[in-house]
């Protein structure tokens, strides 16, 4: 049996997508089955690997993005009585870029040894966080970017939607579309729920962002000004509307209240805090 | 009692303390009056560039002298609310240090004398910034004998002076990136040490790096964006953890680099606890763009033109111009506007539109300087130095 199930997010980059799924075959394919969610991508652009796809007509047309594709893959496994098969789920988007050579057996070889991790990155080559992780290649952060999430499937088990385990809300907000500040909610629940949230610098990922700079027509999505600029607006809604806070601010320390109370009940842990 | 005045200032109010750069008169001005309306501290934070000793023949701003700028900044501040303070003293930090090649030695020689004109002259908070060096980048431990060598020069110069004075010390270049942990612990424990060994008051301020970055007429730092900036710690990550830090140290940190940061960013800062931001060539652009806004809106085209192309002609753009830029020759002369505030050409279209808006009833620098003050208002609002208006 597979320890980890990666879903791979594609919109209408079935050559992108094949590449990063072929390369995890080859260096992790012992370790992962790969899933493809098609997040409204047209009929005619398709990965080889497709698994799913949101083919109803409002996903066709806005797409999925990461929060409601995302869902649509763990809520696929759900539905299909996988989910419980595997120990973790590498949620990754098509334009994510991986080092050369394996990803998930390191990735896995932390989360052994660190069992209260409930979400583990790697780390990026242009993120600063790198200098923070040059003593000791692992430490636990309140805010991760969005990039390349390891998920323990307890962690999930811990606080996904069993009555709703669909699109718009399996584990992370549908209804924050383009996902500005899901990072900092699903952080916040991991420490809420006494699951830390690593980084690692053992295992490198990057993103990117040429193919949405470049080929925004072919995602069908809008150009990238136009995307960062609704992105905010929509998210900066979201959390006004969800929490009341006017401010990404306020969810930075939301999230960093929940994080120094962690250690407070984990001082054992205290070699990893930031 | 400076750093004893500031602190119980900070603990009272729970805000942030504002560096205003004096970009010009009415910037100035500006400073002296808000602080003075609203009984609040401000620190007049002065650049080598901006003003200077006599002996390296002053400043572009109001082409004052250190004494000189002093001297007016103390008369008109009737309420004793205004705080000098040299910003980025050091070697090479003037352009004619540099200009001249000079030495370790002798540019080590220039800043002393720079900064006994500061003391001389009665500047109450001196920035020790010895990291510029025009013939190589020196390591962390010879920025830091620069600093020791500096701080005990100062340090003695007040006492024979004395001139009560606090100090703010930064080994690092405006980089807008971000300070190690390992490095800001490695450089404060060592200035603590100094002091303790050479019995002298540990600095007041310490610059730290906060994804601030100014470029033409933005931040582009990562504190108010809302993507990653490449090769920096989120300032999610970065403020937290250096507040931490200098709370551990005992020291206010200061930020720099604030100019045309949000509303919203700026209101963190109380809440996140900086202690301090300096803000300066957002103040200048305030002006030059409200200098030609009054004389476009007033019929007098061909004056603002002739501003804008001395500005342009100036050059003084250059070094704001992100690599990528876009700006048109209209910004780069709005971004360059106070550098030649004081100039021939300058002061001569400024006398004939006073002259000229004077007989529409508008009074051409109370006008200037009214919108700088505005622009000066909204950080102490941001910051709750100032509550109500």
């Amino acid at each position: 049996m597979k320890r980890v199930a990666t879903i791979v997010l594609n919109r209408n980059l079935p050559e992108v997508t094949d590449q990063l799924c072929e390369h995890l075959l080859h260096h992790d394919g012992a370790l992962t089955d790969v899933f493809v969610v098609e997040a409204g991508s047209d009929f005619q652009r398709l990965s080889r690997h497709a698994t799913w796809h949101a083919d109803w007509p409002e996903a066709l047309a806005h797409g999925l993005r990461y929060c409601r594709g995302m869902n649509y893959g763990l809520g696929q496994l759900w539905k299909e009585g996988r989910f419980r098969q595997y120990e973790t789920f590498f949620l990754l988007t098509n334009d994510t870029e991986l080092q050369a050579g394996p990803t998930l057996a390191p990735l896995m070889g932390i989360l052994d040894q660190h069992p209260s991790v409930g979400i583990l990155s790697p780390c990026a080559a242009r993120w600063g966080e790198r200098l923070l992780l040059t003593e000791q290649s692992t430490k636990y952060f309140w805010f991760i970017h969005n990039n390349a999430y390891l998920l323990r499937r307890d962690f999930v088990e811990s606080i996904f939607n069993e009555d709703q385990p669909d699109f718009m809300n399996f584990v992370f907000d549908g209804s924050n579309f383009r996902g500005y500040g899901f990072e900092s909610e699903l952080i916040a629940k991991a420490y809420a729920n006494d699951w830390a949230a690593a980084i690692t610098s053992e295992v490198w990922a990057g993103e990117n962002e040429s193919h949405l700079l470049n080929q925004a027509d072919l995602i069908k999505t809008e150009g990238y000004e136009e995307n960062l600029m609704l992105y905010v607006e929509e998210g900066r809604r979201w959390m006004r509307n969800k929490y009341g806070f006017n401010s990404r601010w306020s969810m930075q320390q939301h999230v960093k209240n929940f994080y120094d109370s962690f250690f407070e009940f984990h001082p054992e842990l205290k070699h990893y805090r930031i | 009692m400076i750093h004893q005045r500031l602190q119980s200032f900070l603990q009272k109010r729970r805000c942030t303390l504002l560096g205003v750069g004096p970009m010009s008169l009415n910037c100035v001005d500006a400073a002296i009056e808000l602080s003075n309306e609203h009984e609040v501290p401000i620190l007049l934070i002065a650049s080598r560039r901006q003003i200077d000793s006599e002996q390296v023949g002053g400043g572009y701003v109001n082409n004052w002298t250190t004494a000189e700028f002093a001297r007016y900044v103390i008369d008109r501040d009737k309420k004793g609310k205004i705080l000098l303070a040299r910003d980025h003293g050091g070697p090479w930090q003037n352009p004619k240090e540099s200009g001249e090649n000079l030495s370790l030695r002798r540019a080590m020689e220039s800043a002393k004398a720079s900064f006994r004109a500061d003391l001389e002259a009665g500047f109450q908070i001196l920035h020790i910034d010895p990291s510029v060096d025009i013939h190589g980048r020196p390591r962390v431990d010879e920025v830091l004998d620069r600093i020791f060598e500096l701080y005990e020069f100062c340090w003695s110069q007040a006492q024979q002076l004395r001139q009560e004075v606090i100090f703010e010390i930064g080994t690092e270049g405006q980089s807008g990136s971000t300070n190690s942990q390992e490095e800001l612990c490695y450089t404060l424990n060592a200035v603590q040490q100094f002091c303790k060994r050479n019995h002298l008051p540990a600095p007041s301020f310490v610059v730290i790096q906060c994804g601030t970055r100014v470029m033409e007429m933005r931040n582009v730092g990562s504190f108010d964006s809302p993507v990653r900036v490449a090769d920096e710690l989120p300032a999610e990550i970065q403020l937290p953890k250096m507040i931490e830090i200098c709370n551990r140290f005992g020291i206010f940190m200061k930020e720099h680099n604030t100019d045309y940061l949000s509303d919203e960013a700026l209101q963190w800062h109380p809440r996140l606890g900086i202690h301090a931001a300096n803000v300066a060539p957002e103040f200048g652009v305030t002006e030059s763009r409200a200098l030609v806004g009054i004389l476009e809106a007033n019929g007098l085209r061909e004056l603002s033109d002739r501003f804008l192309q001395l500005a342009y002609d100036s050059g003084k753009w250059d070094k704001w111009m992100l690599p990528d830029t876009r700006a048109s020759d209209r910004d780069r002369a709005i971004i360059a506007g106070h550098y030649v505030f004081t100039s021939a050409g300058c002061r001569a279209l400024k006398e004939e539109a006073g002259r000229r808006l004077a007989s529409r009833g508008i009074e051409l620098e109370r006008h200037l300087k009214e919108q700088v003050k505005q622009g000066i208002l909204r950080y102490l609002c941001n910051f709750r130095m100032v509550r109500s208006i």
